[in-house]
């Protein structure tokens, strides 16, 4: 399988976005198929529009603060290492 | 680490560049953060020394954005390759759901290499993670020196890839092979949703 590597310096740019759509296409042939919930359930759930004069749900907080929440700890456990 | 969780619509995927010291696993990195879109571009955490070795790891996050209604990420790591930061490098495999073994292809790095590599077995199964299913792609990183000092892909692969897993020949420092190698690696892992071990968080 490996082959000597070529390197076509005009595909750079679009590089990223061939593993994107590489990725993309994994993504949405698997994702359908796993969903627990049952297809018609998935299907059937309306979407809520606010009413006029409602007031409008807040966006929760950022979904990748967890993500962010483990940088320091991973930090400090590093440091907590070195000594 | 969660792989997909319905709850949220997140995927989430870590991917660990392994190796020995000076394979070219910061390079990998370096080359795909380069590659990234402006509006894609955050922050690639480094923390390397004077010389440029690699002192803790290398931290790449990936936000894809949302993919069938998915907000996906990958976080691509690095690990120190220096023999004496062993346990840096086993904090880095917690919850690793791929690995991408950076071998060195010089033939007098090979000793190197099978050392890494038994060092990232023993350290996965201490991790309580299966060194033989575990998601691997092999790449044969330099294979731009001159090949009177490289071994063949054939010695490498016979050496090193013993499960058979899917193998790149590389040259990092000018990008080849780099995303050939991350594509593979993310199709593997992916690829592991729908088996029944995917974890949900």
């Amino acid at each position: 399988m490996a082959k000597e590597p070529q390197k076509n310096e005009e595909e750079d740019g679009g590089e990223f976005a061939d593993f994107l759509a590489d990725v993309s296409q994994e993504i949405a042939q698997r994702v359908e198929s796993l969903d627990p919930r049952p297809k018609s359930e998935a299907a059937a759930e309306p979407r809520k529009t606010p009413a006029a004069g409602e007031e409008r749900k807040k966006t929760p907080a950022a979904a990748d603060a967890g993500l962010i929440a483990e940088w320091p700890n991973i930090v400090d456990r590093l440091i907590e290492e070195m000594r | 680490m969660s792989v997909v969780n319905y709850g949220t619509r997140e995927i989430t995927c870590k991917i660990v560049y392994y190796g020995p010291g000076r394979s070219g696993k910061t390079t990998n990195l370096q080359h795909v953060y380069s590659q990234l879109p402006e509006e894609r571009k955050g922050k690639m955490v480094s923390l390397a020394t004077e010389t440029d070795r690699t002192l803790f790891f290398d931290f790449l996050p990936l936000d894809l954005g949302t993919i069938s209604g998915f907000a996906t990420r990958f976080q691509l790591y690095t690990v120190p390759g220096q023999v004496y930061y062993a346990a840096t490098r086993k904090l880095v495999l917690q919850g690793v759901d791929g690995v991408v073994f950076v071998a060195d292809s010089q033939a007098r790095q090979m000793a190197e290499n099978i050392e890494s590599l038994q060092d990232l077995h023993a350290n996965l199964a201490d991790e309580g993670l299966d060194p033989r299913t575990i998601p691997l792609v092999m790449q044969y990183n330099k294979r731009d020196l001159p090949a009177g000092e490289l071994s063949t892909l054939e010695e490498l692969d016979e050496t090193l890839n013993f499960r058979g897993v899917p193998h790149y020949a590389a040259t990092a420092v000018n990008g080849g092979g780099v995303f050939e190698t991350l594509r593979s690696i993310a199709s593997l892992v992916l690829s592991r949703l729908s088996a029944p071990a995917a974890r949900e968080s």
